[in-house]
């Protein structure tokens, strides 16, 4: 009895840890298929796409746990407050599956676990798989898999209530669950319902809020000991306002490391401008056959709308963003001393900090938004700035049936299909003219090469010289399909001290855009479906554990795939035209990984390490391009990456009541090759090649040193846990677009350039983090009542890096094209402002808490 | 009957907390009173007008020097040209019933907050006057000479007039009618008034665009001259285009066309700004 309660705080302990929020829940939500932060440009650039814009940095994290290996099991909630990255891995490395149904989303294979937020109690039962480990629901990827299990009857029956109090990206939470156990007539019932809540005046960053409520229902019925239905269905409406990444010299000039740029002042109330609001209702029906006692066929349906918009403050004028660079003092005088100081105005640098002084001019000025575009009302003229929406929504509907069949002791052997399509709508919609009339939907970059009513800078000749009010869509409407089919194999087998297993996919891909609106500039290949691009792929992997007696275990595994390419990296620039990117082909990974462990009484410690090899990747960015004046649409393929390292995980146990765990590891995540890239401008038709000199770049976001010591005392319902954590090699997202061979011709004035030319990948902060966590089970009218109280970064260590990314802009100006050159323009004036120091930055909060009570009955 | 009690909680509870945080923001009321730009708080003294002051400071004017305004001075006046067509660059064109003006804000999008036809109440004391080329202007001192003041500053002497205003009634009903083009005026008669040039013939015409960025025309000073000539144009008048002009890219016309533009003079040459596309009469 005393170990179950000592278990169960410990799992509430670790509950709230392991689902914690911090800073990046609430303002990352970047790019997947490239999100619009139009010109700012610098914000809205590959970086972001990396990190996701669709939904949360979260969903760049791969949550992975493992009963059977230390390292898995602990690095989960220790490094979380880091967004520690599974071995630097993007999320879509991890295939995620509900009751055996992948629903990763196939456009940019990634779950988003926001989608799940809010409802803990319904999502706590799941099995999670390391690369290497046989299981019988899927052929995991590279980073491992998780498999949710959503059925009724599995869920605990009875009552909790759950409080949460905390100082972050919310600041309160409630749940409420209810599950009824199965009842003598085969129905159970599970359900759960929760919110989540923080006001601008409440939530850690200034300028944020988060509105968040959940449910989640599920409905099962058995029949005698062959048949089950369950139906499941859930969703998470939410609302929430982000920040924004931040220069060291914003972080300065505002005394903040958390400086958020994306909210101000209108009439004396505080307004974000960037608002996220998703809104996913899933349904899944679940049919279980035991069709013997070794032999069993679950078969899944899926189904998913999901409605994402993302707002963003835009404009056609100047760019009226606090954090616009023409606006710090380093415009005015560079502070480097690389200049030549031709340029340098120190008054006006003055001016400028002063300026920043003034908690008005570090926000944004609605009031002064609003009256530009009231002004311009009066004159019949177009609104200039304006909140515009980014739409990203889907239409899910998957469908699998897995066999297992354990045809004898310790042999198991799992066969499955999964039936995937999505279709994925991308528009952008008028959200708030900002006191304005109306706007045209005309690509303002182009007018001035083509008048303001000129076909070819329309954005949908369709509709003319079309007048957008607010509700309207504009700028770009268009559906992506993807239809997968998979089928896949496992196979294990326990044969002496051996544990073997086999598995194997094959599969097939097709995709295809298609496009509600005539771009002008390609009237002849954006309005309706592009052609369809079919692939097939597949992969093998094998692994074996071998048992050396008295607890000491090796294993091993290796792994081949093909993986069709992600159709947002498969087109040119969607938002324009239905061309797809050139050279797509499939991605090649090979994996092999090597293990040891040793578990006794008082021992448990897994040392392991793994090598990944990726070749014909692709990837694909779209930035605001200062020299253009256009947005550049970019191409990288035939990536070749490596990521390898060693992980180490020891939990040790000194008394009955303490315990120690360690973890480590040191990684290396790189381009090994330089990459050829396709680019091009949204103001012209013409389609560029050059070479991208990114070999030596890090995968970004992450750090890929980390070590942890922590202490865990149990004793008497009490749960003592103090964990020091030191992460190191933080990279930041590199620009790609800074490396080209053409970007560095003109930035060193000369035609010959190589790799060694290309600037050093900025690096972010790692440090030491300080957490604690205190927890207490009473009885309270014969029901458990538990109390958790959980500090984070005691230390109040503020100016640690969570992630972010190079600005894609140069320190130059240039000026006129060359006629027939590769370079196409010239430098022209040295800028004071050097983006190249200047990269965008995340941090991690300072100390901060979550206090948590819940109350089973 | 635990499972209804629980979905009838789950309902009470969605509709309960699902209230939008991000409200539908409305226009603020009191702008239609208080604008969001310039100083609400000027109230004028000594009026004064263009004309008046060119003559005061006409021999600094044409020294091509500068001065600060240091009497208490106050000017009434109506914007007639601004960044809206991203030719002028960082300066406003103001007129009232006496002259035209130049005024250098260093600051976009000034057209959005000062459009055409906005009444200004100007506090001149503190600001320099001189001459640019010639061309008077208000702003800032630069290097010696006069240049663009900084935003934060003009704001601090510039009350915009609003319909309604108590102010506004001061203006009575100033009238800033665009002029016939006469190239034998004065700059003080002409240079920052709207005018309007007919019968003109554009050089480059027939062939050409107004003002290419492909290195096929020599800039000056980082614009596109193209000689006017014929009609009421004279001798000396070019029309005067950025590349990065919305309308950069219009045709010149093959034969005497029509336009309009803001006359600004540069050492001894008119120098026609037209201010948006609809400036250039044969543009349809």
């Amino acid at each position: 009895m005393k170990i179950k309660h000592l278990l169960l705080v410990f799992a509430i302990a670790a509950t709230p840890l392991s689902h914690a929020q911090t800073t990046k829940t609430a303002d990352v939500d970047s790019l997947g298929t490239v999100g619009h932060e139009l010109m700012d440009d610098s914000d809205f650039t590959f970086t972001e796409s990396q990190l996701g814009e669709n939904d949360d940095l979260t969903a760049d994290v791969i949550r992975i746990t493992s009963n059977s290996n230390v390292y898995l099991n602990q690095i989960g909630w220790a490094w979380s407050g880091i967004w520690f990255k599974y071995r630097a891995l993007d999320n879509s490395c991890s295939d995620t599956y509900m009751n055996g149904v992948q629903v990763n989303n196939p456009e940019n294979g990634r779950f988003s676990y926001s989608t799940i937020g809010g409802m803990n109690d319904a999502v706590r039962n799941r099995e999670d798989v390391s690369p290497f480990e046989a299981n019988n629901f899927s052929f995991s990827g590279i980073g491992g898999g998780s498999n949710y299990n959503l059925r009724a009857s599995q869920m605990p029956a009875g009552h909790k209530v759950t409080l949460s109090g905390a100082n972050r990206s919310y600041t309160l939470r409630g749940m409420y669950s209810y599950g009824s156990g199965l009842s003598k007539d085969g129905w159970a019932f599970f359900g759960t319902v929760g919110y989540r809540w923080a006001n601008m005046q409440t939530a850690a960053v200034k300028g944020t809020f988060y509105n968040s409520l959940s449910f989640f229902l599920s409905l099962q019925k058995v029949w005698g000991e062959k048949h089950s239905l369950n139906l499941a269905a859930w969703a998470s409406p939410t609302e929430r306002a982000t920040a924004g990444a931040t220069t060291d010299e914003a972080s300065w000039l505002a005394n903040d490391y958390l400086y958020n740029p994306n909210w101000g002042y209108q009439n004396g109330e505080k307004r974000a401008s960037r608002v996220i609001t998703n809104f996913e209702p899933s349904f899944l029906l679940t049919w279980d056959y035991n069709i013997k006692e070794n032999m069993k066929l679950t078969t899944s349906a899926f189904l998913k709308w999901a409605e994402y918009k993302s707002t963003n403050l835009y404009y056609s004028g100047t760019n009226p963003k606090p954090d616009y660079w023409k606006r710090f003092p380093s415009y005015y005088y560079n502070v480097w001393g690389n200049g030549n100081g031709q340029n340098d105005d120190f008054d006006a640098f003055w001016s400028s900090y002063e300026k920043w002084q003034d908690e008005r001019y570090r926000q944004i000025n609605f009031d002064e938004l609003y009256f530009a575009n009231t002004q311009l009302n009066k004159i019949g003229a177009d609104a200039i700035y304006w909140i515009e929406a980014r739409h990203n929504d889907h239409l899910m509907t998957n469908l699998s049936s897995t066999y297992d069949w354990n045809f004898s002791k310790g042999q198991k052997w799992s066969v499955g299909v999964q039936l995937l399509s999505t279709r994925s709508s991308h528009y952008k919609t008028m959200d708030d003219l900002l006191g304005g009339q109306y706007f045209h939907n005309t690509n303002t970059h182009l007018v001035g090469d083509y008048q303001q009513t000129a076909a070819e800078a329309m954005y949908d000749v369709n509709h003319g010289y079309q007048r957008i009010v607010e509700g309207d869509r504009f700028g770009y409407d268009y559906n992506i399909w993807n239809q997968d089919v998979k089928l896949w194999t496992s196979f294990s087998m326990d044969k002496g001290i051996q544990h073997n297993y086999i598995a194997g996919r094959i599969g097939g891909r097709r995709m295809w855009r298609e496009g509600f609106m005539c771009n002008g500039l390609f009237q002849n290949n954006s309005y309706g479906k592009s052609g369809i691009a079919h692939f097939l792929d597949g992969g093998l992997k094998m692994g074996s554990t071998i048992n050396l007696g008295k607890g000491h275990a090796i294993s091993a595994g290796v792994g081949y795939e093909l993986k069709a390419p992600k159709s947002y990296v498969a087109f040119m620039c969607p938002e324009m035209n239905n061309d797809y990117v050139q050279n797509l082909r499939n991605e090649k990974v090979v994996s092999a990984e090597l293990g040891y462990a040793i578990s006794n009484k008082w021992l448990r410690l897994n040392l392991g390490g793994y090598y990944y090899y990726t070749h014909d990747g692709n990837d694909w960015q779209q930035f605001f391009n200062d020299d253009s004046h256009s947005f550049t649409y970019n191409s990288l393929n035939g990536i070749k990456k490596e990521y390898y390292g060693v992980e180490l995980g020891i939990r040790l146990r000194i008394t009955s009541s303490l315990d120690v765990v360690a973890l480590g590891t040191y990684s290396e995540a790189k381009y090994i090759e330089n990459t050829n890239v396709y680019w091009m401008n949204s103001n012209t038709t013409q389609i560029n090649s050059d070479i991208c000199y990114n070999k030596g770049m890090r995968e970004g976001g992450t750090p890929l040193a980390a070590v942890s010591l922590g202490l865990n005392y149990r004793i008497k319902r009490w749960y003592l846990n103090v964990t020091g954590n030191y992460y190191d090699r933080m990279y930041l997202y590199y620009s790609p677009n800074m490396r080209y061979a053409s970007t560095l011709k003109i930035r060193y004035n000369k035609d010959d350039v190589s790799e060694y030319d290309a600037p050093q990948q900025a690096r972010g902060n790692g440090g030491f983090m300080l957490d604690a966590s205190i927890g207490r089970q009473f009885q309270v009218a014969h029901h458990p009542l538990s109390i958790n109280l959980q500090l984070c970064n005691l230390t109040n260590r503020r100016n640690i890096t969570t992630g972010g990314y190079e600005q894609s802009r140069s320190n130059y100006s240039v000026k006129e094209r060359v006629e027939n050159s590769e370079t196409q323009f010239v430098k022209d004036k040295e800028r004071n402002y050097q983006f190249d120091k200047n990269p965008k930055k995340f941090y991690t909060l300072g100390f901060n808490f979550m206090l948590n009570v819940n109350y089973r009955f | 009957m635990k499972t209804k009690s629980f979905i009838i909680a789950l309902l009470v509870s969605a509709f309960a907390l699902t209230s939008c945080m991000d409200k539908d923001w409305e226009t603020p009321a009191y702008m239609t009173v208080l604008p969001s730009y310039g100083n609400n708080y000027l109230v004028a003294g000594t009026p004064t007008t263009i004309a008046e002051l060119q003559s005061k400071y006409a021999s600094t004017i044409s020294a091509l020097a500068s001065k600060q305004i240091t009497d208490d001075l106050w000017l009434r006046c109506v914007v007639t040209g601004n960044d809206m067509g991203s030719n002028i660059y960082k300066q406003i064109s103001v007129q009232d019933e006496t002259g035209g003006i130049i005024i250098g804000i260093n600051g976009s999008d000034q057209g959005a907050f000062m459009p055409v036809g906005q009444k200004l109440l100007i506090r001149l004391q503190g600001l320099y006057i001189g001459g640019y080329g010639e061309q008077a202007q208000i702003g800032s001192l630069y290097n010696g000479s006069i240049g663009r003041m900084e935003v934060s500053e003009w704001v601090q002497h510039v009350r915009l007039i609003m319909d309604g205003m108590a102010e506004a009634v001061a203006f009575g009903t100033m009238k800033v009618d665009t002029i016939e083009f006469d190239a034998s005026k004065t700059m003080a008669q002409q240079a920052g008034r709207v005018v309007h040039l007919s019968g003109v013939t554009i050089s480059g015409g027939g062939t050409q665009i107004i003002a290419p960025d492909d290195g096929t025309v020599d800039l000056i000073s980082n614009c596109v001259n193209r000689t006017i000539s014929g009609g009421n144009a004279g001798d000396k008048c070019v029309l005067r285009t950025s590349p990065y002009a919305d309308f950069k890219g219009i045709a010149l016309p093959n034969g005497p066309v029509e336009l309009y533009g803001i006359a600004t003079y540069f050492k001894g040459t008119w120098q026609i700004l037209a201010r948006t596309q609809s400036d250039l009469a044969w543009v349809k």
